[in-house]
């Protein structure tokens, strides 16, 4: 039976048979990625900023699901807690995004030509579908989450996988380094 | 025995070198430790942003702490074993490295920092709990701790960028 060792390596072995070797050699010679790449404290800095956006989304994250797992936050309603921290996610979250990008840009062949790099933008796709559905079901019931208790098991399992899908992506994150390129 | 010979022995313990040489634990104990600090710096965050005024006004002093710092140490607590376990596995290196000894000092200024806060300016908090300004003190905590762990994660980033190899 293969390993996930050799499934990478497979995946890796794919990824330079397609297009994104071309364009990540163009990426990497346009003035932008030229500028980051000859800077030293470029990646690092955009690094930090991602990991401090990191820290903002998933502490929002953390205060909202550890309130519906009820482990912590009861001194604010559901509906406080909601308004006070789902902004601070989505904020987060187009913070991210951009330096995202930024870090595709400086360094493409380390992101596009790395397995662990599209396993982990699947997951980011995964988590944002499932946070954008889960959001829904907690907006119909934060008004009444105090007064009612039905449904609450299926919340919590659903603020637990939200919490977890996070932890992945994040684990997929420090992973780009240590991909097989 | 000097502290050379001490960071060397770390090494070679059996600790230090299953950590060194182990294909995945370097990276999975890593993992870990952003996790950890995420959630420390995140939740540090809300009650900074409140203590400046910023966020939460409509949350009490003392429930936005209650909410939080029990998280914040038990992050803090899991940092600090996985950051001691990716310590051994190259210890001279680290303890020799001026960003790690940057970032060390920083942890320990933000823990002065959020010291002084609780020692003197939180014995008023019951004046300014809630609808009222939090005092000059408490926001320069905030300010400050803030401050502090920005420049944390960022130290600790730039110790990846300048390690020595293990010798």
């Amino acid at each position: 039976m293969p390993s996930f060792g050799d499934l990478l390596y497979a995946l890796t072995e794919w990824l330079r048979t397609t297009p994104l070797v071309e364009l990540s050699l163009w990426i990497s010679n346009q003035p932008l990625s030229l500028m980051i790449q000859n800077h030293f404290w470029v990646i690092p800095t955009i690094q930090t900023t991602h990991i401090l956006a990191i820290a903002a989304a998933f502490g929002s994250v953390l205060m909202i699901n550890l309130r519906i797992l009820g482990l912590t936050g009861g001194s604010g309603t559901m509906t406080q807690t909601v308004a006070r921290f789902v902004p601070w996610v989505w904020w987060a979250l187009l913070t991210l995004v951009v330096t995202g990008i930024f870090m595709i840009v400086g360094e493409p062949v380390r992101e596009l030509i790395n397995p662990v790099f599209w396993i982990k933008m699947v997951l980011v796709v995964v988590t944002i579908l499932v946070s954008i559905w889960f959001q829904a079901r907690v907006r119909r019931k934060m008004a009444d989450w105090e007064t009612k208790r039905d449904g609450r098991i299926a919340m919590r399992a659903g603020a637990a996988a939200i919490i977890l899908l996070w932890c992945t992506v994040m684990v997929a994150g420090r992973w780009i380094a240590y991909a097989p390129v | 025995m000097n502290l050379e010979a001490f960071w060397h022995a770390l090494e070679a313990s059996p600790l230090g070198t299953f950590v060194a040489e182990s294909a995945w634990a370097f990276p999975t104990i890593e993992s870990a430790h952003v996790i950890a600090i995420v959630t420390v710096v995140g939740s540090i965050a809300v009650m900074d942003l409140r203590l400046l005024g910023l966020a939460s006004r409509d949350w009490a002093v003392t429930a936005m702490s209650r909410d939080t710092l029990r998280w914040t140490w038990g992050a803090f607590a899991v940092a600090v074993l996985t950051g001691g376990l990716l310590f051994v596995s190259n210890a001279s290196g680290y303890a020799g490295n001026p960003w790690f000894q940057r970032k060390m000092v920083l942890v320990f200024l933000a823990g002065l920092n959020m010291a002084v806060f609780h020692l003197f300016t939180w014995r008023s908090v019951a004046d300014w709990d809630s609808n009222r300004p939090v005092p000059t003190a408490g926001k320069i905590a905030g300010g400050l701790s803030l401050l502090f762990w920005v420049l944390v994660v960022f130290s600790g980033r730039a110790v990846g960028f300048t390690l020595d190899a293990p010798v």
